[in-house]
């Protein structure tokens, strides 16, 4: 009896074969087109008596509102991991954080534009603030002001990320930036582990630093790796401030926080004074951000 | 709990038989300051004994190993619950709430990244322990250090969302630990129609093949696990958990046991015995070992075959040595000079020595005891393996350093060929600091002469002749 019943929708669907054909493959093309949830493939479909093109335009329209109301539902959700997006354009650089819940989502691809496009308009927006007399200058965004901040194409950035959050069904949020303007005469460069996937010039990591500094020999031929090689320093060994050059190594080498006394990364046979002594350099100033660590934003 | 069953054997009977009226709950809350005010409190409604509380574990099924991986929002909990309730009606498990499985509330206040639930639960076949991943780096590190380990995977897509962009990277994170078996179960079907369902179908198989499944024969499921566990709408509610648990029980294969394995022992120890030849004492490690078997001793560059003339533990004759056994082996023609101990005595041909390795290692952090600093390629550590140790240079492929917390894929070339064979598990020191816990992932072909020169060069030499290539 029980196998009878189990059996009798296949006959309705022999039966009607040519109808639901059409349908299937409607819903199917436009799931395959767009990437919307099924759910809302289905809905468009049904608005507008299977026209697939219409349905399309009506779910382009709809995204954004419908990023925005899922973003809403998982508001409040505990976003832990994610990535650090690192910029640099000469003498302007910036480090961003955008944080999601799982891992999984941190390595796909969706996430990792997302976070480019906001480094993005960070840089932009960077290099149209005013400089202040000093030879650097930085400037802090907290996640409000980061949600304001305009895409390339005009969109905003918390636009972009509800339309993100839409499309992998996952809390996301912008958790801070930071941009260092130089001078001519200081040198820009940024680091971020893991390394694996630097496309273009936004590299993306779980932590990231960015690194000024100066090259008093303007002959310095090494200057783009030696800064490179004390960027990634600074990414590994976490120092909390560049410390002070009379200022007394502390006691045990594996407590250093200050990052001149610290032992050099890539040769532990001298510190980074040494090593910016023999080279003629010398650090300006350095950030580094670390995936979801607790740290107020500081100008 | 452990101080209760020691406290429970040394209090008076008459004492103690009353307690066995009480259940456990109220005696851990009141056990220090109201014991002896609760015997009168509380009435004996519950009549459970408390010793008969934990059940003997029966082992008449073999074992596997599942797991849930998907999308957040896709239902993993709610049908990893629903399974536990449906069996639950057959006495085959105990039915587990979602807040049970959801977080498992001791390692998230003990603050470890073990956050995998661990849940039980049998079919008629086997028996199964059903884990739960939350994270990639998370369960990579529980993999390595062996706290939790996968046989087969569920794939849990929801009908109405589809598959979702991070799908992708669901499985390659089964494909990164070897899991190759996998049952799909298309999940929430009562919110979604038909065709939909098919399409979701079409799509799972799709990206399957893609990321190197068989996708064509996948067994896909669908269901809804929620009805499952309301017990509404049974065709598909438990009907479609006990086909998914069918697909799982045919689909997935059951681990080969150690003992059915056949037989290795890392050497401990050599001895020479006047008048009865050379002894090798070690643990066994898998399979079954007889008087007669012929053996070889693999290891330091040497393969020497031999024959097992007799078998002894604590200094009496065995029949049979079974896996976990601590024993002595008697051996015929060899020198006690000629074995060592890291050498490794097994069955003719099963194993075989490398000295290049591909490996996922989990690098300790500073607070688990691990090293402060990060490491970069070339670094020359310490391999620790059965019973062997081995100076290792290590290569790190695909970043330029390794944080310490952080897992890693590791290719480590050894100063001499050592047995080794996927999913060994060894440990990695640097002078006096454990580095980190990996696992073989994969074998490498014996390295040439040349290359084996450059393992001792130094750092100074190694610039030199990059240098001279440019």
């Amino acid at each position: 009896m029980q196998l009878i019943l189990r059996n009798i929708p296949r006959f309705f669907h022999t039966s009607t074969p040519k109808a639901l054909a059409a349908e299937k493959s409607a819903l199917g093309t436009l799931r395959k087109k767009t990437g919307y949830t099924f759910t809302n493939c289905k809905k468009a479909l049904e608005m507008h008596s299977n026209d697939i093109e219409k349905a399309e335009e009506w779910l382009k329209q709809q995204a954004q509102a419908l990023g925005w109301s899922k973003a809403t539902k998982l508001e409040g959700r505990q976003t832990t991991q994610g990535l650090i997006g690192v910029a640099i354009d000469n003498n302007n650089g910036v480090l961003v954080e955008i944080n999601c819940e799982t891992d999984f989502v941190a390595r796909n691809v969706e996430f990792e534009n997302m976070v480019k496009e906001a480094a993005e308009s960070c840089l932009n927006y960077l290099k149209n603030t005013q400089k202040s007399g000093n030879s650097i200058t930085k400037v802090g965004l907290d996640a409000d002001q980061l949600k304001t901040l305009k895409a390339s194409d005009g969109k905003s950035l918390a636009d972009k990320l509800a339309l993100m959050i839409g499309t992998v069904g996952e809390n996301a949020s912008l958790k801070r930036a930071i941009g260092i303007r130089v001078n001519n005469g200081i040198y820009l460069t940024g680091y971020a582990h893991p390394s694996g996937k630097a496309t273009s010039n936004i590299l993306l990591g779980r932590i990231g630093s960015l690194l000024a500094i100066k090259n008093l020999n303007p002959e310095n031929p090494k200057i783009e790796e030696l800064a490179k090689g004390i960027c990634q320093h600074v990414v590994g060994l976490a120092p909390k401030a560049i410390g002070h050059i009379d200022a007394k190594p502390a006691e045990n080498k594996e407590e250093e926080t200050n990052l001149i006394h610290q032992e050099y990364l890539l040769d532990d046979s001298l510190t980074v004074k040494e090593l910016l002594e023999e080279n003629q350099l010398e650090v300006v100033d350095f950030r580094r951000f670390e995936c979801g660590e607790n740290v107020e934003i500081n100008q | 709990m452990a101080s209760l069953v020691i406290s429970r054997i040394f209090v008076p009977a008459t004492h103690r038989s009353l307690r066995h009226l009480l259940n456990r709950k109220s005696i851990a809350k009141f056990h220090n300051y109201h014991a002896k005010n609760l015997q009168i409190i509380i009435p004996q409604s519950n009549q459970k004994r408390l010793y008969s509380e934990k059940k003997v574990f029966e082992r008449n099924k073999p074992h596997c190993n599942v797991g849930t991986i998907g999308h957040v929002d896709h239902g993993k909990t709610t049908l990893t619950a629903a399974i536990t309730k449906v069996l639950a009606d057959s006495k085959l498990a105990k039915a587990r709430g979602y807040a049970d499985i959801d977080n498992a509330p001791e390692e998230k206040a003990r603050g470890i990244t073990i956050n995998v639930a661990h849940i039980e639960y049998q079919t008629e076949k086997r028996h199964y322990g059903h884990t739960d991943c939350p994270g990639h780096a998370d369960y990579i590190k529980n993999m390595i250090t062996g706290a939790a380990q996968m046989d087969g995977a569920i794939l849990v897509v929801a009908a109405t969302d589809g598959v979702m962009p991070q799908t992708r990277e669901h499985l390659l994170l089964a494909k990164q630990i070897g899991v190759t078996d996998l049952v799909v179960f298309i999940n929430k079907v009562d919110t979604a129609d038909k065709e939909m369902v098919e399409l979701v179908e079409m799509e799972i198989r799709e990206l399957l093949t893609e990321m190197g499944f068989d996708g064509d024969s996948v067994p896909i499921i669908c269901g809804s696990a929620l009805c499952a566990l309301e017990g509404k709408d049974p065709e598909i509610g438990k009907n479609a958990i006990l086909k998914l648990l069918e697909a799982v029980d045919v689909h997935i294969p059951t681990p080969v046991r150690e003992l059915d394995k056949p037989f290795l022992l890392p050497v401990e120890h050599t001895y020479s015995i006047p008048g009865r030849g050379t002894v090798v004492t070690g643990r066994l490690e898998r399979g079954v070992v007889k008087k007669g078997a012929d053996c070889e001793f693999v290891g330091f560059s040497k393969v020497l075959k031999s024959t097992v003339t007799g078998v002894e533990m604590f200094h009496q004759i065995l029949e049979e040595a079974q896996a976990g056994d601590q024993l002595g082996a008697l051996v015929r023609g060899l020198k006690r000079d000629d074995i060592k101990r890291g050498m490794v005595m097994a069955k003719p041909g099963t194993v075989k020595s490398y000295d290049q390795i591909e490996s996922q290692v989990y690098v300790l952090s500073k607070e688990e005891g691990g090293r402060t600093k990060p490491f970069t390629s070339f670094i020359q550590l310490q391999m620790f393996c059965r019973t062997w140790d081995c100076a290792v240079q290590v290569v790190v492929p695909d970043k330029e350093m390794v944080m310490p917390g952080e897992d890693s894929k590791l290719i480590l070339k050894m100063m001499r060929p050592m047995v080794l064979e996927q999913g060994q598990r060894f440990t990695l020191r640097d002078g006096s600091v454990t580095l980190g816990t990996g696992v073989v992932t994969k074998v490498l072909p014996l390295m040439k002469e040349e290359e084996r020169q450059t393992l001792t060069e130094g750092k100074k030499a190694r610039e030199k002749k990059t240098a001279t290539q440019q």
